[in-house]
């Protein structure tokens, strides 16, 4: 039996919509995972991992959510215990032998939901595997957990009807942007770059054979237009060859959060857009997730070496500040600047220094978070939760704890985020603490640096 | 009487324990084997970075430096104790001279002194270990029987081992230390396929897993819908 927690948090789960099951919950819940386990690669995995786990609590120091609640519910080991537990009672000869002899029991709806509150009180940031001696990676874990569960009808309303929207709807993108909607918006921004600029910047929809082939987080559209400017003028100050299908233009991948088969149709979309327009290579915008989701499962679902080869924004605005392509007025920014790691371009060391040293070629006062890069905080909104307006609370006051002191700590003026979903919730983080802050992407103040007209004039600061 | 206690437990006991030990470690070492040839062979994406896996398996050896790692202790208490346990059975002088009598093998000894040193490290950062994890409620609300149990049989193997070995510190009769030295470890032996002690075997091979395990294969997800007998709809 656990200990009562220091602070319990119960959070009603009106944000999952759960389709009519037909049946006996934790039976459908063992066919899923026995189809999941016939068929994808996790079973070998899942024994090893029921092997390893010391059960020392050493991912607990490095858990968010657990350093706020104290509550041993939220130890990352005892998270993925619950479906371990699950798998060796009804699919390890050991657990099965237990269970015939011992009388184990069968799979509870409690259970079930136990689960279903702990896989989403999961950002999924993976921040735990670090500091585990037995490697387990409590995030893949959470991911798998999910994934049963959402096959039974049990997802977040707000990630079924994103994704539903974009492999089913007519607009193709979770933010439901018509086509029309979208090239407006791209004339808009146009507009507002030669008002700011004095520049015709073009953002060059359904050009053929373009090196690029751009994919912002669709969101960006109605939120982020700032760091769309950006994108586009580093890419014309840069002389790149880009382009935006207006076919499919959704960089979002939800499938990252809760199932592979998700995630596959939705990287395929990407392909397919990219080889109609005989694109050569894949951009993605300012978006932690669905840079990591194109990176990784772009080769995995779209054949390996094949696939076109996927780039983070944040990768190609370095190589062309490095190549001379570029160059940033050091004085535009005089505020105090910090910058925060999204876990999906960060954890597995993908992109921690390139956005450093684009700032540093042109922001003096800049400050780090403590502790960062790698072993970053996660905003507490990852894994998907913060599209779930029903666990604000939580979010901010509970996983987003540590991060909200992050940035008071820094006492930085704007806090740059270069993730849609780290843009939402450290907004709301910085409204929820009453932290006096800005939050913006790299891109937006790369594009208030540039001077278009004369875009190799600054020397930037010395290293 | 004790001696025929005695040379059943170094004898035929031994023997029984090791085969234990080395069949449940060769079952367990196919089984990951065989399912990590098989993610492979379903994976979308073959590339594998070997150099990066084994470096980022290797860096899981060094114990937690972090600045704010509150943990630190303990992890390092924890690398010091596997250090004794792996180093003192397998090079000490009594051992090895077993191993010679039983099978002509012998190697290098460790010189006492060193012996008895990282046989106390053993003992004191066992029970270092094993006071953590019963008064932090983190590692305490997630134990199970078995992550009591095992430490506790690897104290008394060593506290055993180490008063057998200097009669004279031992308040207790020779040959009953003895027994319960061989005893102890001859359990261990036996509980290390079927318990956390598997990671004898399966630990070099953690990060390789899970490297494999998210190359996600690409028709998975078509079929389970199709054994599901579930549309392809959101």
């Amino acid at each position: 039996m656990l200990p009562p927690a220091k602070k319990a948090f119960h959070q009603p789960y009106s944000f999952f919509i759960e389709g009519p099951v037909g049946e006996e919950r934790p039976r459908r819940f063992l066919e899923i995972f026995a189809a999941i386990l016939k068929h994808s690669n996790y079973r070998f995995l899942l024994d090893i991992y029921s092997r390893l786990a010391a059960k020392c609590g050493r991912c607990s120091v490095m858990c968010p959510v657990y350093e706020a609640t104290g509550d041993p519910k939220d130890v990352p080991c005892h998270r993925s215990e619950l479906l371990l537990r699950v798998y060796r009672r009804h699919f390890s000869l050991g657990g099965m032998l237990y269970g015939k002899v011992f009388g184990s029991g069968f799979l509870t709806d409690a259970e079930i939901d136990a689960m279903a509150e702990a896989f989403y009180r999961c950002t999924a940031c993976r921040r735990c595997n670090l500091e585990c001696p037995m490697g387990i990676d409590h995030g893949l874990i959470t991911r798998l957990g999910r994934y049963i569960l959402s096959e039974m009808g049990i997802v977040p309303k707000a990630l079924v009807v994103a994704v539903r929207e974009q492999l089913q709807g007519p607009t193709r993108n979770t933010s439901a942007i018509p086509e029309r909607a979208l090239v407006d918006s791209c004339e808009f921004l146009e507009e507002e770059i030669r008002d700011a600029k004095g520049v015709d910047v073009k953002f060059p929809l359904n050009v053929a054979d373009a090196e690029y082939i751009f994919f912002a987080p669709v969101s960006d559209y109605l939120m982020e237009a700032d760091t769309l400017m950006g994108n586009a003028a580093v890419l014309h100050a840069a002389g790149v060859s880009w382009t935006v299908g207006t076919g499919y233009f959704d960089a979002i991948n939800y499938g990252l959060f809760y199932n592979d088969h998700l995630l596959g149709r939705i990287a395929r979309q990407l392909v397919e857009e990219a080889r109609r327009l005989r694109s050569r290579k894949i951009l993605i915008g300012e978006c932690g997730h669905a840079s990591r989701a194109a990176k990784i499962f772009v080769p995995n679902f779209c054949g390996g070496e094949q696939a076109p080869p996927v780039v983070n924004c944040l990768e190609l605005a370095w190589k062309l500040i490095e190549e001379g392509r570029l160059k940033l007025n050091p004085q535009a920014i005089s505020q105090r600047v910090t910058y925060h790691d999204p876990c999906n371009i960060a954890r597995n060391g993908w992109i921690v220094d390139p956005p450093r040293r684009i700032i540093k070629s042109f922001i003096r006062n800049f400050v780090e978070m403590s502790p960062r890069g790698v072993q970053n905080y996660c905003c507490g909104g990852g894994g998907g939760t913060v599209s779930v307006d029903e666990i604000r609370k939580f979010r901010t006051g509970v996983g987003g704890k540590r991060k909200a002191e992050q940035l008071r700590a820094t006492g930085a003026e704007i806090v740059i985020a270069p993730c849609a979903n780290c843009k939402k919730q450290l907004r709301e983080i910085i409204q929820d603490h009453g932290l006096a802050m800005e939050v913006k992407g790299l891109h937006d103040l790369i594009f208030t640096a540039l001077d278009l007209k004369n875009p190799g004039s600054y020397p930037g600061i010395d290293p | 009487m004790e001696w025929e206690w005695l040379a059943f437990a170094k004898g035929p006991l031994f023997r029984l324990s090791l085969m234990v030990m080395i069949l449940g470690l060769g079952r367990l070492l196919f089984i990951a084997l065989a399912g990590m040839v098989q993610a492979y062979r379903r994976a979308g994406n073959k590339g594998l970075d070997g150099a990066r896996i084994a470096r980022q398996t290797a860096a899981g050896l060094i114990p937690s430096f972090r600045p704010d790692g509150s943990r630190f202790i303990y992890s390092t208490g924890s690398f010091l104790f596997h250090v004794g346990l792996i180093i003192v059975p397998l090079f000490l002088h009594g051992h090895i001279q077993l191993w010679e009598k039983g099978i002509g093998l012998s190697w290098p000894a460790l010189p006492m002194a060193w012996a008895d040193g990282l046989s106390l490290l053993v003992i004191v950062t066992g029970a270092g270990l094993l006071l953590g994890r019963i008064s932090y409620l983190q590692s305490r609300s997630i134990s199970r029987p078995q992550d009591f149990l095992l430490p506790i049989f690897i104290l008394l193997t060593f506290m055993t081992g180490v008063l057998a070995s200097h009669p004279h510190w031992n308040p207790f009769p020779y040959q009953s230390t003895l027994l319960v030295h061989m005893l102890s470890g001859n359990s261990l032996l036996v509980l290390v396929p079927f318990s956390k002690l598997a990671h004898v075997i399966l630990w070099p091979f953690h990060h390789l897993a899970t490297e494999l395990a998210w190359r996600f294969p690409p028709e998975a997800g078509s079929r389970i819908l199709s054994t599901l007998d579930k549309e392809d709809k959101v």
